[in-house]
């Protein structure tokens, strides 16, 4: 029966540092293995759709305009992403990756919206959808 | 006796009333038998203590088939029993209760109830539970013709809107703990009647977390659903989809291999630790001791840390896939993970200390909420909340999957049954956890991670109990060999053990009231799940993910 | 000129203004040492100020009340109760603005009617948790009042009179610490108890009954409660180490000695668990009561030995 049992821990904690991280003044880097935002190879996509069918949330849509040429558009929506990783593995060729880097997407607006693929079919393809245009980027 | 054994007597107990009997899998038992036997059935399981009641699930047929079915389970170590009883679906579906039998069986009636339409009689299991309560009447969401437009709240129900009983009457009033209090860390209502410091009744209402993931699960295929049940729960997150994979896994039958099930108990244990030290802080703050809180979790962030350089994320691993594991251990994670252990280890053993001698802690620990081994089987209790009475429930050890047979966790037990005693069994699990890890660690078998699985799971149904840190999980697959799953009905561990907080607070004063609630380690995520649907045939895209997200917008537009 | 000094020491130094400054220092100190014993960075500096400036500026929301008058009434008598007994002991080391004899039992009157307002704030509104720890509030009352004060009176026996000022000055060759230990406990450990702080926060428990009395209030109200527990906070910290560690006469030695004393009162904040209403109240009657009465009458014999 003692009372102070935590005695020992919080004299030592007054000499050593303190275990809050302050960030965003600090930042740990995240390990290797940490799932952020996809990437996406068209050269060695193969247009099977196992990416699509499998994502719990419906995040990618996979536009092909043209399978041999390797002509493929994927529409990423970042927001409805839950970063599981599952379309890594459903890849067979390999070709989503997971950045590790890249993970800090919080946002004022909500345009989510991510297009993969080469730069000429991005473009040709938005003028098409003629919709309203929404964030473009090609990585 | 062998769970072998174990099956033929329970059929020899039944014969009396088994009309057909099967054998599913190995070690499970199923027997139909008609709704007026149920009670007879029952008590004859219940009074030779063949094993517990362990879940009761509903399914609805179709109306074509023009059936629907109650399915009670009944575990004794692996063997498991099922009574099977078909009823014609007609506007009056009804069952005997058996709430008289087995008190817990009350919250599994009430599921049935308010979701499928059985109508229960006898007792009070026809109130509601995880329904709210403008729900209108006599739509049940688990039903097969349910439409998303029947679900339109009635007005002047709304819980705002329903009159509040603050006094009751003298010098006693009702104090309401939740949905929003800072006791609790997840929403759920719990009212207590007080009368000046002292409870003098309890009752409860969950389902503020209720996602609609039973009904949700019909439209996704098998590989969907994984990550789908993962999100039950935050801190039982590996256990669902363990459970889950493990059901569709045997469903089938494929063998996963030596090392994916190895690393799957791995993620496992490292989760129990993660989830036991959340507790004992949540544990230590309800009592107001803040430190014992900001240290235990401090350490949390040490396997936090571990688990994102293994799986890539410090909740929601991640780390099943059907088939088995995504993340591999290798070399320098196999020395991160030592180096943890080790330094979690020290603290753990740190805090039990503490636990066990801190008096200031102990006047809030000792002595309250005592259960005796004869009420903890009475409740039905599961999980450390039993093993502190002396009731070794314990998947692992009565009924042991996956790596378990090669690398076993023994049971750990109290048996003083009272909080300080939780805290104790937990904690202590944990050391044996850090135990059985290093061996794990050190003794990883090779070969291959995953194997390959088919896209359309071939027609069954199967049984898949898991041990989570809260007690154990139950999941019940059935698929009619699409790409979709056709029923899959999870029971957890924290449904039963309510029974323990709202028959331990009367008495007892408010003050102990947030202690006992937190030392059952409630997850009113896991609880909440349910939302159920069954189709075998016809529409199964019921509730696309567009329209659960429209209904859910629109519903609380109001 | 008098007039003008009066004022000027009553609304801003060393009362007043100063006396708010100081009482959001304190409670910043008091938060950071709390942070950095559970190993944490805690507030920076301006964090109780930007609180207050942060909860005047926010919308008050009448819940309801039985009484409005009680409502908007008891946050000002509470907050001028501990303003106003701070003008009797000796702030930052002056001679208190105002000294008359048997001013101790007026200061202690001021700083409970700030728990007996905070009680009454509690039963006002109708919502439940404001009851259980109005109840709770005026429990512990009960429980520790008593103690705390014949703690204090220890010292004022020895000095031979009621009046904080003769007392002070008889302590600075007196230190009681010394003569009187089991006074010096009781009397801190009741200040905990009569500040609300753990373990002996039962009656704003938040885990339990969300914020206890003061659960309703919001904006100005609860600002004016807040800055009120916090200049008590001050207040009580000087009057018992003013009593016991030797008089304060002079800044430094009343920095010196507050923040030892603030100090040694965190260190039981974080190493104790909170304790159940039942359990404060057997504690105070069983052992608090007992051993300031046997200090009591130890002084009395050894007083009538000496003289």
């Amino acid at each position: 029966m003692r009372i102070g049992t935590m005695f020992k821990d919080i004299v030592r904690s007054l000499f050593t540092k303190s275990s809050t991280q302050l960030y965003p003044l600090e930042r740990i880097a995240p390990p290797e293995r940490y799932r952020g935002i996809l990437s996406y190879n068209p050269s060695v996509c193969t247009g099977c759709t196992l990416c699509v069918k499998d994502c719990p949330s419906d995040a990618i849509e996979l536009v092909i305009i043209d399978r041999a040429a390797k002509k493929y558009i994927m529409k990423y929506r970042m927001d409805r992403c839950i970063y599981c990783g599952q379309c890594v593995v459903s890849c067979k060729p390999k070709g989503i990756g997971m950045s590790n880097q890249e993970w800090e997407h919080a946002a004022l607006d909500q345009n989510f919206m991510v297009y993969y693929g080469k730069e000429p079919d991005i473009a040709k393809y938005l003028e098409s959808t003629a919709a309203a245009p929404a964030a473009e980027t090609d990585k | 006796m062998n769970s072998e054994q174990n099956l033929q007597q329970a059929e020899q107990l039944l014969a009396a009333w088994n009309k057909e009997t099967t054998h599913p899998e190995a070690n499970r038992l199923d027997a139909t038998i008609a709704a007026d036997d149920l009670r007879l059935a029952v008590s004859a399981l219940h009074n030779t203590h063949w094993g517990y009641l362990s879940a009761i699930t509903g399914m609805d047929l179709g109306p074509d088939a023009g059936q629907m079915e109650a399915l009670y389970h009944f575990c004794n170590g692996p063997a498991i029993t099922t009574l099977r009883i078909r009823l014609p679906r007609t506007s009056d579906v009804s069952l005997p209760t058996i709430e008289d039998i087995i008190p817990p069986a009350t919250f599994f009636e009430r599921e049935l109830h308010e979701m499928l339409g059985f109508r229960i009689e006898g007792g009070k299991s026809n109130e509601r539970l995880f329904i709210p309560d403008d729900w209108p009447e006599d739509v049940y969401p688990l039903r097969e013709d349910f439409k998303i437009e029947q679900a339109k709240p009635v007005e002047g129900r709304h819980a705002d809107e329903l009159p509040d009983e603050g006094v009751v009457g003298g010098n006693k009033f009702v104090i309401p703990i939740g949905p929003q209090h800072p006791a609790l860390k997840e929403p759920g209502h719990f009212e207590f009647t007080v009368d000046g410091e002292i409870v003098t009744a309890a009752s409860m209402r969950l389902g503020y977390a209720h996602r609609g993931i039973e009904k949700a699960a019909e439209s996704r295929n098998w590989i969907q659903n994984l990550y789908l049940f993962e999100r039950i729960c935050g801190i039982c997150s590996h256990t669902h989809a363990y459970a889950y994979s493990q059901g569709v896994e045997k469903l089938a039958q494929v063998e996963v291999p030596a090392r994916a099930q190895a690393i799957r108990e791995l993620v496992a244990g490292l989760e129990r630790i993660h989830s036991h030290l959340l507790w004992l802080g949540v544990t230590a703050h309800e009592a107001g001791f803040d430190t014992l809180f900001m240290y235990s979790w401090r350490d949390r962030e040490t396997v936090m840390n571990l688990l994102e350089q293994i799986t890539g994320n410090r909740v929601n691993y991640s780390a099943n896939v059907l088939g088995g594991v995504k993340a591999d251990v290798g070399p320098e994670q196999a020395k991160a993970i030592k180096e943890g252990l080790n330094y979690l280890e020290t603290r753990i053993r740190h805090y039990l200390e503490v636990v066990t001698t801190d008096t200031m802690f102990l006047n809030r620990t000792r002595g309250i909420g005592t259960i005796s081994y004869e009420e903890a089987e009475e409740f039905g209790l599961l999980g450390p909340t039993a093993r502190a009475s002396g009731l070794l429930r314990d998947v692992r050890v009565e009924a042991p999957y996956g790596a378990y047979t090669r690398f076993p966790i023994s049971g750990v037990t109290e048996t003083n049954g009272d909080l300080e005693a939780r805290c104790v069994v937990r904690l202590k699990e944990l050391l044996v956890s850090c135990f059985a890890l290093r061996t794990i660690v050190d003794n990883l078998p090779e070969g291959p991670l995953t194997t390959k699985m088919p896209r359309k799971v071939p027609a069954g149904e199967t049984i898949s109990r898991v041990e989570a840190p809260r007690g154990e999980l139950f999941y019940y697959i059935k698929s009619n060999g699409t790409e979709h799953p056709a029923r899959v009905h999870i029971r957890t561990p924290s449904l039963c053990n309510w029974v323990s907080v709202l028959e331990k607070a009367v008495g007892r004063q408010l003050a102990d009231v947030p202690m006992l609630i937190a030392g059952m380690d409630p997850c009113f995520s896991c609880n909440d799940r349910l939302v159920t649907t069954v189709g075998t045939s016809g529409d199964r895209k019921t509730w696309s993910w567009k329209q659960l997200r429209e209904y859910g917008i629109e519903y609380y537009k109001r | 000129m008098n007039t003008l000094t009066s004022l000027t020491s009553l609304l801003i130094f060393p009362a007043g203004l100063t006396l708010l400054l100081m009482g959001m220092l304190y409670e910043w100190t008091d938060r950071k040492l709390v942070a950095r014993f559970q190993n944490r960075t805690g507030p920076r500096w301006f964090q109780p100020i930007a609180d207050v400036v942060k909860l005047f500026a926010k919308e008050q929301i009448t819940p309801g009340i039985k009484n409005p008058f009680l409502f908007f009434g008891l946050p000002i008598v509470a907050i001028s109760g501990a303003l106003t007994a701070a003008l009797y002991v000796p702030l930052l080391g002056f001679t208190p603005a105002h000294s008359l004899p048997g001013d101790l039992i007026v200061t202690i009157y001021l700083l409970s009617l700030l728990t007996m307002c905070m009680g009454l704030a509690g039963w006002n509104t109708s919502s439940r948790f404001a009851l259980v720890g109005a109840t709770r509030a005026l429990t512990q009352v009960f429980a520790y009042e008593a103690p705390f004060l014949l703690a204090l009176l220890g010292p004022a026996m020895a000095a031979g009179s009621w009046q904080i000022s003769v007392i002070n000055d008889y302590a600075a060759n007196h230190w009681f610490i010394i003569s009187q230990p089991v006074g010096f406990i009781i009397a801190l450990i009741g200040l905990m108890g009569k500040l609300e702080l753990p373990p002996f926060d039962a009656p704003e428990a938040e885990t339990e009954i969300v914020a206890g009395a003061l659960t309703e209030y919001s904006g100005r109200g609860l600002a004016m409660f807040k800055i009120g527990k916090s200049v008590e906070l001050v207040v009580g910290i000087t009057l018992v180490s003013a009593f016991y560690l030797g008089g304060l006469h002079g800044i430094l030695p009343f920095l010196a000695k507050t923040l030892g004393v603030l100090f040694v009162m965190t260190m039981f904040q974080v190493l104790l668990t909170r304790m159940r209403i039942d359990q404060t109240v057997g504690l105070w009657w069983r052992y608090g009561t007992i051993l300031v009465l046997a200090q009591i009458v130890i002084i009395i014999l050894l007083k009538g030995g000496l003289s």
